[in-house]
């Protein structure tokens, strides 16, 4: 049988190590579910298969607007909470340079972040289903970064912000017209700690 | 007389996951398949193997007659003559020329006859198995398989490669396994392994999030995949036989997509700034070379099966089209020019074509294209067709398409694009298809 050595050291998650940590959920799971510990977590709760995490949940400190988008769908609730105190801007088919009726948006949004030199906001650019996942994760990458730079313009310090893609795996809806795929075309702007 | 003896350890491998990995739910036996757009076939009739000692009750037979029945139909050479129609009885006659009628077969217009024996002891399975021409009375073919109990259905897959060889000049696909993307059983994207023709899916991940872009290396020992699973998009390298992962995190950027090399090198597309370029890296995820350098989107690369070029999606020239160049660096080429919207292209295994996927008037098709840039040919008209990826013979390509509904993954004849079947059914929406080299080569 071929077999590649790897070298020491490094990330390698061992799957021991794995089965502990789900094993671990599945007791808190268990005990959270007042005493089904005979049972096995349901399908999709961590039943084998690598990079378990089910303690994934919400992580990372999002706080304001429900947190991302991703911790969002995570929980059931993309894009039913309310907006926060950043709204979202949308962008023309595969393009990425901020919308001249956005600017407005993008003017009160800067003008939070001032009052609230504190706070930290994670630019997420998302697209709309027409395309290929990787190219659309890559365009979302120029959406946010483009946001960020316009922030930087009116005087948020780019420190402050950080950028993720979706790509299309988020959209906010699901129905295959050109008024849902404009929806989906945005850039949400989530608070961090 | 010549018997080739194949050692089976292609099996070893393929049956590894599932044991370091354990608890799977996932149905094992294969689903229904029905195969569509039939031309040309070969009338081929599957006798049954005769029990030479403990088969009882005809169980490694049967596993073994319906994987080869169900990997020659998927083929899309052979019409399997129906067994109720068989007039020699595999446990009465005998197996090998010499043995049996040949006019039996000729008499209900059989073309090819498989005949074969089996024996059973200690846990212990061995299998011969021999493949007749009806015409010309004639063995053309002929394999032993020794292994377990569970091991009977891969001898049969090994044993569909080697009839079309035999019939076609050209190994069949069948040792092979799929990756995919799929929703099943939930809202979240996992990825699963298995078969070509259904058996052994495999979950790979699990976690809440989004998981995307599996691919293969030739050994198919490792998995490269894109996972949200931190919340962040970050590549993963599996060793499916140790059952351990390995985070690749080189200081590029935010990870977009990759794939990995023959020899199980990685290249990966990172975005920093706004920009998605593409990097040769090694198996620790250290970066060995730049592959492309600009202000543009570089992603979805494919490497061709000699590891010598690379095609991948940039949008440099305005819109995503198909781009080709060496793997040792220089210049791209690029070779699509028709559509504004052309992206996730798939080296053919002779490194002499692409497959892409091309967006026109809202329409998603699977196109083929020669890498001098000529010839490009539509395959798919029905749904919106994406993410092809060729079998090691070229003779097929797998993609997912919405034709019916929800996305599944669908098996064609890379040559006319005469859609065989779904390789996938219901439960949720599969994506991201990508094929595997033979196991054991």
């Amino acid at each position: 049988m071929l077999r590649i050595r790897h070298g020491h050291g490094g990330s390698v998650i061992e799957l021991s190590k794995i089965v502990r940590e789900v094993g671990l959920a599945a007791a808190i799971l268990a005990i959270a579910l007042a005493g089904c510990s005979s049972k096995k977590p349901p399908p999709g709760a961590g039943e084998g298969g690598l990079g378990s995490n089910p303690s994934g949940l919400g992580q990372e400190g999002m706080s304001g607007a429900g947190g991302s988008s991703l911790s969002q769908f995570q929980k059931g609730q993309l894009g039913s909470g309310e907006q926060g105190p950043l709204s979202d801007i949308h962008f023309d088919y595969n393009d990425y340079t901020v919308r001249q009726q956005d600017t407005e948006i993008m003017h009160s949004n800067a003008d939070w972040l001032q009052k609230n030199p504190d706070r930290h906001v994670q630019i997420e650019g998302h697209c709309d289903e027409r395309g290929s996942e990787e190219y659309n994760i890559a365009l979302g990458a120029k959406r946010a970064q483009a946001a960020k730079e316009y922030l930087q313009t009116l005087g948020v310090a780019g420190d402050r912000m950080s950028t993720i893609s979706y790509g299309k795996e988020l959209p906010l809806c699901t129905d295959h017209t050109e008024d849902c795929w404009a929806e989906n075309r945005r850039d949400h702007f989530a608070l961090t700690e | 007389m010549k018997i080739h003896v194949a050692v089976v350890v292609a099996m070893l491998i393929a049956a590894m996951p599932a044991r370091a990995l354990a608890q799977s739910n996932l149905p094992s036996k294969l689903p229904p398949i029905q195969i569509t757009g039939a031309g040309q076939l070969y009338p081929i009739a599957v006798s049954g193997l005769k029990d030479l000692g403990g088969d009882d009750a005809h169980n490694v037979s049967r596993v073994f007659d319906t994987t080869l029945t169900r990997d020659l139909k998927l083929s899309s050479f052979f019409r399997i003559i129906d067994s109720q129609a068989y007039i020699e009885d595999p446990q009465t006659s005998g197996y090998d020329i010499g043995q049996f009628n040949f006019g039996d077969w000729r008499s209900i217009n059989a073309e090819f006859l498989v005949k074969g024996a089996v024996t059973r002891h200690a846990g212990k399975v061995k299998v011969e198995a021999l493949l007749f021409d009806v015409g010309e009375q004639r063995r053309m073919m002929g394999k032993r398989f020794t292994g377990k109990s569970d091991e009977v259905s891969e001898m049969a897959r090994r044993f569909a490669d080697a009839v079309l060889e035999a019939v076609t000049g050209k190994r069949g696909p069948f040792t092979t396994k799929l990756a995919f993307v799929s929703t099943r059983g939930g809202r979240f994207k996992e990825i699963y392994t298995s078969w070509l023709d259904g058996g052994m899916l495999y979950r790979v991940t699990d976690n809440p999030t989004i998981n995307l872009f599996p691919s293969f290396d030739r050994s198919t020992q490792h998995l490269l995949y894109l996972s949200y699973k931190t919340l962040r998009p970050e590549l993963y390298l599996v060793d499916l036989s140790q059952g351990v992962e390995r985070h690749i995190a080189p200081p590029l950027g935010m990870a977009v997509g990759g794939t990995l090399t023959p020899d199980g090198r990685i290249v990966g597309a990172f975005a920093r700034g706004g920009r998605t370029n593409l990097y040769l890296l090694d198996q620790s995820g250290n970066q060995i070379r730049t592959l492309t350098d600009n202000g543009a989107i570089n992603v979805s690369p494919s490497v061709c099966s000699d590891g010598s070029q690379l095609a991948f999606t940039s949008d440099r020239s305005g819109n995503p089209q198909i781009y080709v160049m060496n793997m040792t660096g220089g210049e791209a080429r690029r070779l699509t020019y028709q559509g504004d919207y052309n992206t996730a292209p798939a080296f053919s295994p002779d490194c002499k074509k692409i497959a892409y996927e091309n967006r026109s008037s809202g329409i998603i098709n699977i196109f083929v294209i020669n890498l001098n840039g000529g010839g490009a040919r539509q395959l798919t008209n029905e749904g919106f067709n994406e993410w092809p990826t060729w079998s090691p013979d070229g003779r097929y390509l797998a993609f997912s398409s919405t034709r019916e509904g929800d996305s599944r993954i669908y098996l064609m004849l890379a040559a006319d694009g005469r859609v065989i079947a779904p390789l996938t059914r219901g439960e949720g929406n599969a994506t991201n298809p990508s094929w595997s080299w033979w196991l054991g080569d």
